[in-house]
């Protein structure tokens, strides 16, 4: 059944938002952040305004319904992503689950010469932490180049240096090319060489529904906030095996059994690893918005996205002057699309497309590895989500070729 | 300074008061950058004149010419910022460091440009701003 995309719409306060310069707002931002329904916006009010407590530490009525509601928050997510409850770790999203997998995982079963693999278009979530590890434990860390002319990651040099490798940490989608990478075969051949595999989902899982235990990946990063869900909470899916692999790198409340003057007993499983007061509110907004999305198939999310992508880069591509990074066309493309103008440069063009209400991201978009691959210090992005339509592409390309013949 | 602004920076922000909607203010802006009769070259911008920030270059040379007034020369890739820097530069170039120590950028709200003021756009217009005070308030000794 096609998306009824007015009725999605309605849902969202924010996109009937007049800027101060009196236009109206056309958010193309949502690789950075995504609007949030009403649904989830309530959620949380509704537990500030009626329920607050802390979670798991008292006894009292409060303190039992925070309790639930963050558990029950838990299941919804981890059910949403075909994982088990246990197998969910909360985190404040996917940066710090994937620091989790570096200070929790890799420091307790990596050593000198081992060989981590990443590519040159992950989020600097996913190299640096890798980096730094590589500082201090003298592990190898093997960069995957793109093609340039495709955009593709080079699978061919995956296949190089994927052998011998203990760990590769690939994203699912690029934030700044919307390109989806072949996660199953990435998934397939690492695990015949013998890797571990971290799949950054941070994109993805805004635009396809992921299914961890379908996967077969040893460790999953997502963040809430690019899905409908609020900032400041994310979670790592990884299995009951790798779980038993890792240590805690935050130690404290919440996270212990027994603590006295001679030493600490942690808990077992994803509570060794959740220290102090859980992010309760942010729990239960991310659950409402799981839920809120569970009354769509993601593929028709996907599909949608899709085409108004592919219309906006097709659209673009006609501007004299511009530059399309990315091949919205492709049929994984999930919905990004960067852009330079050839004399216009990015933060003017951003700010003149603000002019007209057109929110979108200049800058290294936190890749700059893929700046530097691309050969250019920042692009301009507009990335699209389920609430997005024909018509504000219409408006953005039209606002967009007056700007390039009016600045050029 | 606030709100007495040098006479050349008077008629500049009446210019601008006089522009038709924002878009041709900030076509004005691009002709002022292009202009830009203080412009540093693109062969002396260094790490040390530069504008640290993430969306843009920026670079800013703030000394006392002959006569111990002011001169700013300034560089940026984006052409809004290097518009207002040339502005500036326009402003305060003959003044004395203790006068340009004093200004402040709320002309650029008169022009019409408050959203060049925000903190979001960083290594924008505002990040070179300072720079240029705190230059010259070293070089008054303040």
């Amino acid at each position: 059944m096609p998306l009824d995309i007015q009725a999605i719409r309605a849902d969202f306060p924010i996109l009937n938002r007049i800027l101060p310069n009196g236009k109206q707002l056309v958010y193309f931002d949502n690789a950075a952040t995504s609007q949030k329904p009403q649904c989830v916006i309530d959620a949380m009010t509704n537990f500030y305004e009626n329920y607050n407590s802390n979670a798991h530490r008292a006894n009292h009525t409060l303190a039992d319904e925070a309790s639930a509601a963050l558990e029950n928050a838990r299941s919804q997510i981890s059910n949403f992503f075909g994982a088990k409850p246990e197998n969910l770790i909360y985190t404040s999203g996917a940066t710090e689950a994937i620091n989790l997998v570096s200070y929790g995982w890799a420091r307790n079963n990596l050593d000198e010469g081992d060989v981590i693999v990443v590519t040159e278009m992950e989020h600097h979530a996913d190299i640096v932490p890798w980096q730094e590890l590589s500082k201090e434990k003298g592990v190898e860390v093997r960069y995957v180049p793109i093609n340039i002319e495709t955009f593709v990651l080079d699978m061919e040099a995956f296949e190089v240096a994927v052998e011998g490798a203990s760990l590769v940490c690939v994203t699912h989608t690029s934030n700044v090319l919307g390109i989806r990478n072949p996660i199953e075969k990435i998934i397939d051949m690492s695990k015949k060489s013998g890797a571990a595999v971290l799949i950054d989902c941070a994109q993805g899982a805004p635009h396809e529904k992921i299914k961890f235990e379908d996967l077969g990946a040893d460790f999953i990063a997502i963040s809430a906030h690019k899905m409908a869900g609020p900032t400041g909470i994310g979670c790592l899916l990884t299995t009951s095996e790798k779980i038993q692999q890792m240590r805690p790198f935050m130690t404290g409340g919440s996270m212990i059994k027994k603590v006295t003057t001679d030493g600490t007993i942690f808990k077992d499983g994803h509570e060794m690893f959740e220290t102090g007061t859980p992010r309760i509110a942010e729990a239960i907004g991310w659950g409402a918005a799981v839920g809120w999305l569970d009354q769509f198939e993601m593929k028709e999310i996907h599909e949608h996205i899709h085409n108004i992508a592919s219309l906006a880069g097709n659209e673009m591509k006609l501007i004299p002057g511009i530059k399309i990074y990315g091949d919205p066309n492709n049929k994984d493309s999930a919905g990004a699309i960067s852009f330079l103008h050839e004399t216009i440069q990015s933060q003017d063009l951003a700010i003149l497309l603000d002019e007209g209400g057109f929110a979108v991201r200049t800058g290294h978009h936190c890749a700059q590895p893929l700046m530097d691959a691309l050969g250019v210090p920042s692009t301009n992005r507009a990335s699209f989500w389920i609430y997005n339509t024909k018509e504000e592409v219409e408006a953005f390309v039209k606002h967009l070729r007056y700007i390039c013949e009016r600045f050029s | 300074m606030t709100n007495n602004w040098p006479e050349n920076l008077e008629k500049i922000i009446q210019e601008f008061k006089d522009c038709f909607d924002s878009m041709e203010r900030y076509e004005l802006l691009f002709e002022y950058a292009k202009k830009n009769p203080n412009s540093l070259p693109i062969e002396e911008w260094d790490e040390e004149n530069q504008v640290l920030g993430c969306q843009s270059r920026a670079h800013v040379e703030c000394m006392l010419d002959e006569s111990g007034k002011f001169l700013l020369k300034t560089g940026a890739d984006a052409q809004i910022v290097q518009g207002l820097m040339a502005i500036t530069a326009i402003a305060v170039n003959g003044l004395s460091a203790f006068e340009v120590a004093k200004l402040s950028p709320n002309y650029v709200e008169e022009m019409g440009l408050k959203s060049s003021l925000t903190p979001s756009r960083a290594n924008g217009f505002l990040n070179m701003f300072r720079r240029v005070i705190s230059e010259a308030e070293v070089l008054a000794e303040i």
